[in-house]
């Protein structure tokens, strides 16, 4: 039958904690003095002073990014009791069947992947990546520019 | 021991809350997460009736089940995604076009 | 845990791969499908998945009739019982390649004009295809709610797929929303059944079991019988709103009005073919007619509480989808009230599978569900087909009174459609007809047979609902035929993929409707010596 008296310890465990964390907060409220300046009122974001909102859209990237993640790393609950029971089966003869299905699974994530892949899942941004490559061969001619202008200052020198 | 007819209660009363913030929430992420609360009532019956009975099927039903929820989640959150592109709203009141 | 036992079994792990060759034939095509997608420009991508897709289906027909012509249609299971090779399953499973290798040739238009990914569309085609098939061949409730939700994942991406379109998102959403919804409900009955048939042994408690078979031999000694009914109860409303009973309809002509009409197609006659064999599967064999138990036996009472409220759900089906269905303006919710009022009739010939003991008369009566599923297929493919070709880009014109004068100026299409409008409706020489024959005659032969009331009443109640039909089919005919049409139109050019759905829908309407005895004697599990009862 049900039986409480193996509960007491939790119970006791969240006695505890309930009445740490009130307790606390309370205990400031009654004891600690209040001064408010400019700077407490603030929000604090480690140190620095905030910037923008901290409600801020995020790209759709982000969640197709999670989405997929969420896919792929499911997949490891089916992974993990195959590793766990894979010795006993390599005993009782089902090695063989056992890793050949497993690694059928295996390949049809990977197929998975590639697709996501080839479908430019991953390709963040292709117009922020095409800047990223004008800018640096800007950077780079500027570079080169600086040095050809240097190159006949130091044959003079 | 906790006894078996607690987790069935509990699950039950779980499935409810997730069936009826289903028909009573207007927002899509809601419902979307109150159908994942239904899915995850019902590992709870089979993890308990699992362990209750000291059998595995149960619990390889619930990898079943975790795994095919994540695939509808991933599924759900692209459909509304496309409906947000669309309409930048998630209030299923809205998405009304299509007369009941 | 009981990991020994697990061990024990996995000594003897039962693989068969021959026997679920359809299903692999179709999965790799459609993993094929999808390399070819992702390594292709997207132009010359049409060609390439469907004749890909279409080669897999029919290479997954050639392992069906294989399979078919191995056995005598007795019961063979494989993979520890979790599959199942009988003559429901390999009859469901050709309706399901033809369904969807139709789906292939409507689509092929429709993915140039709306200019769609088609190597997306073809991989999620053929992958619900291979749920639909698991679901009819699952002998574990396992794989029964696996291929559910392959299909089902498939079919909500497949809803949405004109992403732009705010219609085909809100069809998608919707779907989605209330397809989950049932899944949880039908996890919910298979978690009750699964704890309810746990069994006290001599030898201790034995554990509670998923597969089909199992479950029908333990009803009786089940420990929990309240759970089992629970369970069942759960089991038949996420089955109905699967395949859009009564009081579980309301999604359907929202979803199937917005989403893009090849898919519409699709849905009203595949998943929801697919869903009868599931809900047949694990309603007649899970919880059968029960012949020596006694009134108060749990096997008993589960089936008569369950035939019970099938019967009630059936006439609600019929009679709601007709009712409603007189009073739309638009032709696809239309047509999605009539999916509805055809799943009731198709209900009528459950109820009779389920109200006998009888093996041979059941597997009749089974023969006669999925006669009438697949000429329900093949008359509502060709009725979405010429839908798809009216309502041009965007699905924009799909109300009653784009169809006004059509009749003469696209003659081709008006009159494929009428046919397919008068096989629905049940006018003899057609599909149609005869498969609300074999239906209704099977519920009337039992319901004389048993003196049950309530299956002669479910088909009096049918022919009824026939006769309310008689108004909205005949309706859209008149208005393609004798209506003046005030606005500009041309006839679409008909291309050469929608001509041969046509073809091949116009046949199969016929020859189901003048040569079914064929088809039905194939589809019965105890094969009777060509005798065709019908003539």
């Amino acid at each position: 039958m049900f039986e409480l008296n193996a509960y007491l310890p939790i119970l006791l465990m969240f006695v505890v904690a309930i009445v740490f964390a009130v307790g606390n907060v309370a205990l400031s409220q009654v004891v600690g003095q209040r001064k408010q300046t400019r700077t407490k009122l603030m929000p604090y974001e480690c140190g620095k002073d905030p910037v923008g909102s901290a409600r801020e859209r995020f790209s759709v990237k982000f969640y197709l990014i999670a989405m997929i993640f969420i896919l792929f790393d499911i997949e490891l609950i089916f992974l993990m009791p195959w590793a766990v029971v894979f010795r006993t089966l390599v005993t009782n003869g089902l090695g063989t069947l056992v890793y050949v299905e497993m690694m059928l699974f295996v390949a049809l994530l990977l197929v998975g992947y590639v697709y996501v892949l080839k479908k430019g899942l991953f390709n963040w941004s292709e117009s922020a990546r095409r800047e990223a490559e004008a800018e640096g061969r800007v950077l780079a001619e500027m570079d080169s520019r600086r040095q050809a202008q240097r190159a006949p200052v130091t044959r003079a020198a | 021991m906790i006894p078996l007819s607690w987790y069935l209660a509990l699950s039950a009363v779980l499935f409810t809350i997730g069936a009826a913030g289903v028909i009573i929430k207007r927002n899509a992420i809601s419902m979307f997460m109150c159908i994942e609360l239904m899915l995850n009532a019902v590992n709870l019956t089979f993890v308990a009736f699992s362990s209750h009975f000291n059998d595995v099927t149960g619990q390889l039903f619930v990898f079943i089940v975790m795994a095919v929820a994540a695939s509808e989640a991933a599924v759900g959150l692209g459909i509304i995604i496309a409906i947000f592109r669309n309409r930048e709203s998630l209030d299923v009141d809205e998405a009304s076009i299509l007369k009941l | 845990m009981n990991l020994s036992l697990a061990f024990q079994l996995m000594a003897q792990p039962d693989v068969n791969f021959a026997l679920i060759l359809p299903e692999v034939i179709v999965s790799i095509a459609g993993v094929l499908v999808m390399m070819v997608d992702a390594f292709s420009r997207r132009a010359d991508q049409r060609w390439a998945t469907g004749g890909l897709s279409l080669a897999g289906l029919l290479g997954a027909a050639g392992a069906c009739l294989w399979l078919w012509s191995g056995g005598a249609g007795e019961r063979v299971t494989a993979f520890n019982g979790m599959v199942v090779l009988d003559r429901l399953r390999l009859s469901f499973t050709l309706v399901f390649i033809i369904v969807s290798a139709l789906t292939v040739l409507i689509s092929m238009i429709w993915v140039e004009r709306e200019r769609l990914p088609a190597g997306e569309f073809h991989s999620l085609l053929l992958f619900a295809t291979a749920g639909m098939m698991l679901m009819a061949s699952g002998g574990d409730l396992v794989i029964v709610f696996l291929g559910l939700e392959v299909l089902s994942i498939a079919t909500y991406v497949m809803a949405g797929f004109r992403r732009t379109d705010t219609r085909s998102n809100e069809s998608s959403l919707k779907y989605f929303i209330l397809g989950s919804f049932s899944s949880a409900f039908l996890l919910y009955g298979i978690a009750l059944v699964y704890g309810g048939t746990a069994v006290n042994t001599p030898g201790g408690i034995s554990a509670g079991t998923t597969n089909i078979s199992e479950i029908a031999a333990r009803l009786d000694d089940g420990m929990y019988p309240p759970l089992i009914f629970a369970g069942a109860a759960m089991m038949l409303v996420g089955f109905g709103f699967k395949i859009a009973t009564a009081p579980f309809h309301v999604w359907t002509p929202d979803v199937y009005e917005g989403a893009p009409t090849p898919v519409t197609a699709f849905m009203a006659a595949g998943p929801k073919a697919a869903g009868f064999a599931a809900f047949m599967r694990v309603f007649l064999f899970a919880f059968p007619f029960a012949v020596a138990a006694t009134g108060t036996a749990t096997s008993a009472q589960v089936h008569a509480a369950w035939l019970g409220a099938l019967s009630v759900i059936a006439i609600l089906t019929m009679t709601v989808g007709n009712v409603v269905a007189l009073v739309q303006r638009n032709v696809k919710r239309m047509l999605a009230y009539s999916s509805i009022a055809h799943a009731g009739y198709a209900l009528v010939g459950f109820v009779a599978a389920g109200a006998t003991g009888d093996a041979t008369q059941q597997s009749d009566a089974v023969a006669a569900v999925v006669f009438y599923l697949l000429a329900y297929a093949l008359m509502n493919l060709g009725a979405f087909a010429v839908v798809t070709m009216i309502a041009r880009g965007g699905d924009r014109r799909t109300e009653i009174e784009d169809y006004y004068g059509i009749g003469f100026r696209a003659p081709v299409l008006s009159f494929a459609l009428s046919i397919f409008l008068l096989s629905l409706l049940g006018v003899p020489l057609t599909a149609g007809f005869m498969g609300k024959v074999v239906v209704f005659r099977e519920a009337l032969s039992q319901g004389f047979a048993s003196g049950n009331q309530l299956l002669v009443a479910l088909v009096v109640i049918g022919v009824l609902n026939t006769a309310v039909s008689v108004y909205y089919y005949l309706g859209l005919i008149v208005a393609m035929f004798f209506r003046e049409r005030t606005t500009e139109w041309s006839a679409p050019r008909v291309p050469a993929s929608i001509s041969v759905t046509l073809a091949l829908t116009v046949l199969g309407v016929f020859y189901l409707g003048i040569f079914p005895g064929r088809v039905i004697d194939a589809f019965r599990s105890v094969q009777t010596t060509a005798v065709t009862r019908l003539k």
